[in-house]
């Protein structure tokens, strides 16, 4: 029974993880139906940003906590953000009335150019970096299980910033334009409502997401190498679809659906911890056949 | 860039190429260094000296000269299309220079190393790079007009006289296709230690060979032959198997070189295999690779080797069909989703199985795949008692180890050509190009889209596996993390960078993709970090590809095979229509 509270624990931080990185995933695909496979590599920049603010930053390895951290946070952020506008911008603009393989194509590529970039030139990046705990080490206990600080700090984290981005995409003018803009581009356009600048606030926000995603990871499992984004960007993908793309709520939902699988899979499935990974591709591959719409998700209209 | 290159006044065309031209002439006879290259880290085994000495043009600057003297007279006599011959000119002459003035600054420390230090001086570079630039704005500014259709035989010549022309052109340029191939292959020699500008040398030789190939290509000359060949196919199969059964006679006939032909000719198989599924029925597939794997798995498991847990010994071919069969299943039970699920959609279902299939091998799935340690000492296919693995000796002439797989795959790659072709201009092909086109439409159409969705990936699956049980033998180790996602995106790669759906430009990806990494030792480190910029570039600039299929020539690019655009030929098409409405309308009357 603790093993299996603890395990459920354990999803739950995963989850949160998965589905901060998830948000931009089903964001950006809700605007311009793109699956941005890099996403997972801003994700793994934000984490690299706040390393870097670690060690580079004089001063900040003195500090407290709660001055650290917060510093680390903008550092990831900041960097995860001008990589995702600067992707958009070069990567994925000129090619938004390019056939659909065209952008997916360019996705990968950005995907591991930005892997080969940060193993290259950020110092020692070739092997695994260890992230600092800028953070009270400690257990919290509840009855039975044990968290650490930092993975409850992640499902808070996760919990808040998808709330308040749901709040932002329902209630807010900007919000308001991207759902039209999803909804209908050219109309939306006739309504006075700028694509560019939707899309980039699209990426922003799925960024800003992830990197605070990226460095909260790092310092929980205190360890960082430039393959991290591409898994977990995997997972969020399938989060997201699990969800039903284009869904916020769904893809948060989703993430911790997917974490539950891979711990409890890992846990109780036939071949352990080796294959639980496989158990969420074929959760994938189940949900994609038999309810393509995902959970939350509309069926899909054909447009003309 | 033709943005830029219309800058140029129209009237300064002529005399900006004739510049150009001389420049590169001038940039041959130049010294390139001002450092002897051969006094670096590798002093006996420096190739190139001649980056110095001034009048001794052998290797690069050779291939400038050639440009050099090209554009002037192609600037000067009334020549169809020679616009784009120009313009390759110089892009070609452009790649060599940048490419070596690279190289030269990253060794030589520094740009004086290509302009003037202690009191030596050298701009070639230089001199190479503005000639370059000046060839392709002056043929900006000349016009670049249409490809020029020449017509197929001269003088009129039809039956007997046109196919003994039409088989004599064909036969020299396939011979040098040959040799182009061949020197392409040899360009700088093995990477590695012992030859440290094989990547410098490499590269310029491309850039030299894109700008030959682009000029001849731009003049009408490619299209010409290939127009011809189309025309006497039975005779150019036979013609270009030989030539490919040639190569090993030919400088490239070393166990280094043959070794690397056969992985080329194994990746370029399943290229095209891809090519079945990704480009003709549209069907994104970005696990493929696993349908290769599966195929080594099996063979290396009926292989006899000691490492395979079922300890059956099976005869090569026997072994070769049998994981061809499996691999089929495979490739059903993945494309099953295809029923239902479509576009990226698809991307990610097939994403996932080959995931699955990495992460089942690299844990020893069964026993089957050896994990970590892989399955090893896979032996060599035998036939009649000849190892694949041996030395033969061929009409006198001693051929290395490493040919018989080289002449096996040949006639792989050769196999999965014309099953390729067939499928392509039969009624089934068709199908997957309409389904590509509009799915919706294909099945109103009376398509059975499911079936026909099914059986690509069960073709394509086929081939792979065919392809992946040769390279478990020719390997002789069959391990998991040869088929990794990153394997599945660079055969995509190869495919999109080839052009989409043409057998031509999935052999020509496949070569420069597995080519490149070979002589690019020396940027080991960057290769990946090219390898993505190259994809997002490839994307941005030349979507349809080198080679593009005529038909996605069109969609991608707005042009068509003959260099039109679309538009225009569109306009041209209506207006013809109405010509022939009013001449019926005044017919009636």
């Amino acid at each position: 029974m603790t093993t299996l509270l603890q395990q459920i624990a354990n999803g739950l931080v995963l989850g949160a993880t998965i589905g901060m990185i998830a948000v931009g995933y089903t964001m950006v695909y809700g605007i311009i139906q793109l699956i941005n496979f890099a996403h997972g590599e801003v994700f793994m920049t934000g984490a690299f940003g706040g390393l870097a603010v670690w060690r580079f930053v004089p001063g900040v390895k003195d500090m407290e906590w709660y001055a650290a951290l917060p510093l680390m946070l903008v550092g990831g952020v900041v960097v995860a953000v001008t990589i995702a506008m600067l992707m958009e911008r070069f990567a994925y603009r000129p090619l938004r009335n390019a056939p659909r393989l065209a952008p997916l194509i360019t996705a990968l590529g950005v995907s591991i150019a930005l892997q080969e970039a940060v193993r290259i030139w950020f110092p020692d990046a070739d092997r695994s970096q260890s992230f600092p705990r800028a953070f009270v080490n400690t257990q919290i206990k509840i009855g039975s299980v044990e968290i650490p600080a930092t993975g409850l700090l992640l499902i808070v984290t996760a919990v808040v910033l998808g709330a308040l981005v749901q709040l932002y995409v329902n209630r807010s003018r900007l919000g308001r334009a991207m759902r039209a803009t999803s909804q209908d581009p050219d109309t939306a356009r006739l309504m006075g409502v700028n694509p560019d600048r939707v899309i980039v606030l699209t990426f922003v926000i799925g960024a800003v997401l992830a990197g605070v995603a990226g460095v909260l990871f790092g310092m929980h499992v205190q360890t960082l190498g430039v393959r991290a984004g591409f898994q977990n960007g995997i997972f969020a993908f399938t989060a997201a679809v699990l969800g039903g793309i284009g869904s916020l709520p769904g893809a948060v939902i989703g993430a911790f659906i997917i974490g539950m699988v891979k711990t409890l899979g890992g846990q109780y499935l036939p071949g352990g911890t080796q294959y639980d990974y496989v158990w969420i591709f074929v959760v994938l591959i189940l949900v994609l056949v038999f309810r393509p719409q995902g959970l939350f998700g509309e069926s899909e209209k054909v447009r003309a | 860039m033709s943005r830029f290159t219309a800058l140029v006044p129209r009237a300064l065309g002529r005399p900006l190429s004739a510049i150009g031209g001389v420049l590169l002439l001038i940039a041959a006879m130049l010294p390139w260094a001002t450092f002897l290259l051969n006094e670096g880290a590798y002093p006996d085994k420096a190739t190139l000296q001649f980056f110095d000495a001034p009048f001794e043009l052998t290797g690069f600057r050779w291939h400038m000269l050639l440009f050099g003297i090209a554009g002037v007279v192609i600037t000067f006599v009334p020549l169809l299309g020679k616009g784009r011959a120009l313009r390759a000119l110089g892009w070609g002459g452009l790649a060599i220079s940048v490419v070596s003035a690279i190289f030269i600054t990253s060794e030589g420390g520094g740009l004086g190393a290509i302009t003037a230090a202690d009191g030596a001086y050298a701009f070639g570079a230089v001199a190479g790079i503005l000639g370059g630039l000046a060839l392709i704005f002056g043929a900006g500014a000349v016009g670049i007009d249409d490809i020029p259709h020449w017509p197929d035989a001269p003088f009129g010549w039809t039956g007997w006289a046109e196919r003994l022309f039409s088989w004599a052109v064909l036969l020299v340029s396939f011979v040098a296709m040959l040799w182009l191939v061949s020197e392409t292959l040899t360009a700088g020699g093995s990477a590695g230690v012992s030859s440290p500008y094989a990547g410098a040398v490499f590269l310029a030789f491309l850039g030299m060979a894109g700008g030959l190939l682009g000029a001849l290509h731009g003049v009408g000359f490619t299209g010409w032959i290939s127009r011809m060949s189309e025309r006497h196919r039975a005779f150019s199969v036979v013609v270009l198997l030989v030539c490919a059964a040639a190569l090993p006679f030919t400088s490239a006939g070393t166990q280094y070189w043959m070794n690397v032909a056969g992985t080329i000719g194994i990746y370029a198989a399943t290229a095209i295999g891809l090519n079945i599924v990704v480009g003709l029925a549209g069907l994104l597939d970005l696990g493929y690779v696993a349908f290769m794997g599966i195929g080594a798995f099996v063979a290396a498991n009926l292989s006899g080797a000691t490492a395979a847990k079922l300890g059956i010994t099976l005869p090569f071919p026997v072994a070769a069909v049998i994981a061809a069969v499996v691999v089929g299943v495979f490739g059903v039970i993945v494309g099953s989703p295809t029923l239902r699920v479509r576009g990226d959609y698809l991307a990610i279902v097939t994403l996932a199985f080959g995931e699955i299939f990495t992460r089942s091998a690299q844990n020893n799935i069964g026993d089957l795949t050896g994990g970590a340690n892989a399955i090893p000492s896979i032996p060599a296919i035998a036939v009649g008692g000849l190892e694949f693995n041996e030395p033969i000796t061929l009409f006198g002439t001693e051929l290395p180890a490493g040919v018989m797989y080289y002449f096996l795959i040949t006639l792989l790659v050769a196999l999965v050509m014309a099953v390729f072709a067939n499928l392509k201009n039969s009624r089934i092909g068709r199908a997957w190009i309409a389904i590509r086109e509009d799915e919706d439409v294909a099945r109103a159409m009376g398509i059975k889209t499911g079936k026909m969705k099914i059986l690509a990936f069960l073709t394509g699956a086929t081939l792979a596996g065919l392809a992946g049980a040769v390279f478990a033998h020719k390997l002789g180790t069959s391990s998991y993390d040869a088929f990794t996602f990153l394997q599945s995106v660079t055969l995509l790669a190869a495919v999109i960078l080839g052009g989409m759906g043409s057998i031509p430009g999935a052999v020509m990806g496949a070569a420069l993709l597995f080519v490149l990494p070979e002589k690019l030792r020396e940027f080991e480190e960057y290769r990946l970090l090219l390898f993505g910029l190259a994809l997002i570039l490839i994307m941005r600039f030349r979507p349809q590809g080198l080679v593009p299929d005529r038909l996605r020539r069109a969609e991608f690019a707005g042009e068509t095979a003959e260099g039109k655009s679309i538009e225009a030929v569109q306009e041209q098409a209506v207006i013809e229509q109405e010509h022939e409405l009013e001449a019926s309308k005044g017919g009636k009357a």
